[in-house]
């Protein structure tokens, strides 16, 4: 790299008002004060999560339908339980936030060429934008409407396939493939 | 020159020429399997078939010569007809397992389905299944997927003369099979695979290892001997994943050895020398990089101060880009002028192995004897920057010599029995480590061939440029760059800037254009 190439960048000077926070400081309450007056006059609406939840709410309420809502991913199982990706690389190809990492062996299987050893999601870098289901030729992937997932690091939110495939038993009752 | 219309537009051809070459040459390719230009004209496939004016009937255009003034239709309707039905009957058993296939995106089968095929089976009974073979070290066999052009058949016969490949059976129950007890196990066994227009052949190598669209590319040098041989390194998110050859018509043509295309595998080794390292009190301890740089050029100082002129050396790795080894020698010269350049250790088979076609005898390939791919390069870096020079056994001998900078970078070990080098105060640049690396007294590792810019000289004077693919792994640093900062000059290394300035026959040195070549791909809607 040239000298050339190298910009520096200086931090912005605050001007006078700045420098007093205060003007700032009210600007903040003022928004604060709007939403409380739009919530008393009902045209804001509050729910108590998590004991009231959208989906059991009527749309015209703003609640929500979960048959199309797309949340957390699942790995499909096949009639003997084993996982129907075959590791084609599409929907990792598909995906726009790259958040599908996957690695490929051969099968154990007669049945089948190839299988992943490893698939894992970055549930955080996600944007749930389907792209992977519409990819996924043998429709091995698919997004649940589960969608309150937590976590209490990053780490835990990277989900291997042992964890998809759990979503799997826990939602096929309800969303069937 | 016979001058040729194909769909409306004007060809110039060699004499001689087959249509279907003249029309690759003119980047206007027609669809083709088993037509390679490194091999004999079977005209099996009958993809190509063209309507040519004033012949009744279709003729293939790869074996047609070229006549002046002949007018060729690809896209007339009855050259439609043939390409949809030719398309047709390679799908009729063809598995259709393209997400499991490792051909898929580089498969030909797939572009023609999609440019000249159906997008609907009409094949209702069940397809022949043919058995999945495992024909050599290398390679594997899948036989649903094969399309019979016997590309690979005519290779192993005609390239590598060793004829391990034939055709089985006939009709539907036709494949490809080796001889019992008889493997597919010569040096050029992999060229089948880049052969192969479908995912017949595959790489055990590459085998699930990554899909092809991911893979970016960059072009190089093959590091394994003195032949040269262009080649793609094909690579993605750091880490290499294959090696193709690269089309060069006075080097290595289409093909490649075994042994260049499974060269990467040092790259990626676990023993890869990381962290710089130095000598005190007698035991080496780990050091940061830019502290053993510096603790390298005040060792060198001080002995050249001491000693006087003479006292130092420098051994030029054959495994060093050209630049590299211009930039150490300034450097070495700089602080000692009567400093000695010697290059290292050129390890040798002794003999060059020929291939041969089965017939004629003619030689195809040849894999070079000397098995470093710059030796002839150094020499020349070493006349160019002039001074006292010497041979390695010339080197230990001298009672001159009390320090010295020494370069490895070789793929396997090169310190062997004879190795001598001078006592005293060395530095050694490697990427893995050997049984001098332990004793040096400042370890600076040092980048592999994939992860750097240079050129390589070939045993026969060809200059060629190698592009970097990767970085190098935490703890190294390329040879380029610590050379930069010794020289005192800025930023980073930079192969072309110090190209020019090495002068003739250096700095013309270029890539070759290699992506003028291909028509930009037709957008089609859907």
């Amino acid at each position: 790299m040239k000298d050339s190439d190298v910009i520096v960048l200086d931090e912005p000077r605050l001007s006078v008002a700045d420098q007093f926070y205060l003007p700032q400081v009210l600007v903040g309450l003022g928004t604060t004060m709007k939403h409380m007056f739009k919530v008393l006059s009902g045209t804001d609406i509050v729910i108590q999560y998590p004991e009231e939840r959208r989906e059991d709410m009527p749309v015209e309420q703003g609640g929500m339908l979960l048959r199309t809502y797309r949340g957390v991913h699942r790995l499909n199982k096949d009639e003997e339980g084993r996982v129907k990706c075959v590791a084609c690389f599409m929907c990792s190809t598909a995906c726009p936030a790259r958040c599908i990492h996957i690695e490929a062996e051969e099968s154990p299987w007669q049945d089948r060429e190839k299988y992943p050893a490893k698939f894992d999601i970055d549930e955080l870098r996600c944007i749930y934008c389907g792209m992977c289901e519409e990819a996924c030729p043998v429709d091995a992937i698919e997004l649940t409407s589960m969608y309150d997932i937590v976590g209490l690091t990053r780490q835990e939110m990277i989900f291997d396939k042992e964890k998809l495939l759990r979503i799997f038993d826990q939602t096929v009752e309800d969303e069937p493939m | 020159m016979p001058t040729i219309t194909v769909d409306g537009k004007r060809i110039e051809c060699k004499d001689r020429q087959m249509i279907l070459q003249a029309c690759l040459d003119a980047a206007s390719p027609l669809p083709h399997y088993c037509y390679h230009p490194g091999l004999s004209i079977p005209a099996s496939c009958r993809i190509c078939l063209v309507e040519v004016e004033g012949l009744p009937k279709l003729v293939p255009s790869c074996q047609t010569p070229v006549r002046d003034g002949m007018i060729v239709h690809s896209t007339s309707p009855k050259a439609i007809a043939n390409q949809k039905q030719v398309m047709e009957y390679l799908l009729v058993n063809h598995p259709l397992d393209c997400p499991v296939c490792d051909q898929a995106g580089e498969c030909l089968l797939q572009d023609y389905s999609y440019q000249y095929g159906r997008s609907q089976s009409r094949f209702e009974e069940d397809k022949h299944k043919k058995p999945k073979k495992d024909v050599g070290l290398n390679v594997l066999l899948y036989n649903d997927r094969c399309i019979m052009c016997t590309r690979c058949v005519r290779f192993t016969r005609e390239v590598s003369g060793t004829s391990e490949l034939y055709v089985d059976g006939r009709g539907s129950k036709e494949e490809i099979d080796i001889f019992p007890g008889k493997p597919l196990d010569n040096k050029l066994s992999g060229n089948v695979v880049d052969l192969c227009p479908v995912g017949a052949l595959l790489d055990k190598d590459f085998l699930f290892k990554q899909r092809v669209w991911l893979l970016k590319e960059a072009p190089s040098i093959s590091p394994v001997d003195s032949g040269g041989e262009n080649i793609w390194l094909h690579y993605n998110e750091g880490v290499i994943y294959r090696i193709k050859p690269r089309y060069n018509a006075q080097v290595n043509t289409w093909w490649i050895s075994d042994d260049t295309r499974y060269s990467y595998k040092a790259v990626h080794d676990e023993k890869r020398l990381r962290g710089a390292r130095r000598m005190q009190y007698g035991s080496q301890i780990d050091t940061s990089y830019s502290k053993a740089i510096e603790e390298a050029d005040a060792g060198l100082r001080a002995i050249a101060k001491q000693n006087g002129e003479g006292s130092l050396y420098a051994m030029l790795s054959p495994m060093m880009a050209c630049e590299e080894a211009y930039l150490l020698g300034k450097y070495i010269r700089s602080i000692d002028p009567q400093a000695v350049l010697v290059l290292g250790p050129v390890p040798s088979t002794g003999q060059n192995e020929t291939f041969k076609h089965y017939i004629s005898g003619k030689t195809t390939f040849t894999i070079q004897a000397e098995k470093v791919p710059n030796a002839a390069g150094i020499r020349r870096v070493i006349a160019l920057l002039g001074g006292p020079t010497a041979d390695l056994a010339g080197l230990a001998d001298s009672a001159n010599s009390k320090a010295g900078w020494i370069v490895g970078g070789y793929l396997s070990n090169w310190v062997t029995d004879q190795l001598k080098l001078p006592k005293g105060f060395k530095i050694i640049q490697d990427i893995l480590p050997t049984t001098i690396s332990d004793r040096a007294d400042v370890l600076l590792p040092a980048a592999a061939w994939a992860e750097k810019d240079g050129c390589w000289e070939n045993f026969a004077g060809k200059i060629q440029p190698f592009v970097a693919a990767i970085a190098p792994p935490e703890g190294t640093r390329r040879e380029g760059d610590v050379y930069y900062q010794l020289l005192g000059r800025g930023g980073f290394y930079i192969a072309d800037e110090v190209r020019a300035e090495m002068g003739e026959p250096f700095a013309t040195v270029k890539l070759p254009d290699i992506h003028a070549q291909a028509p930009e791909p037709e957008f089609i809607e859907l």
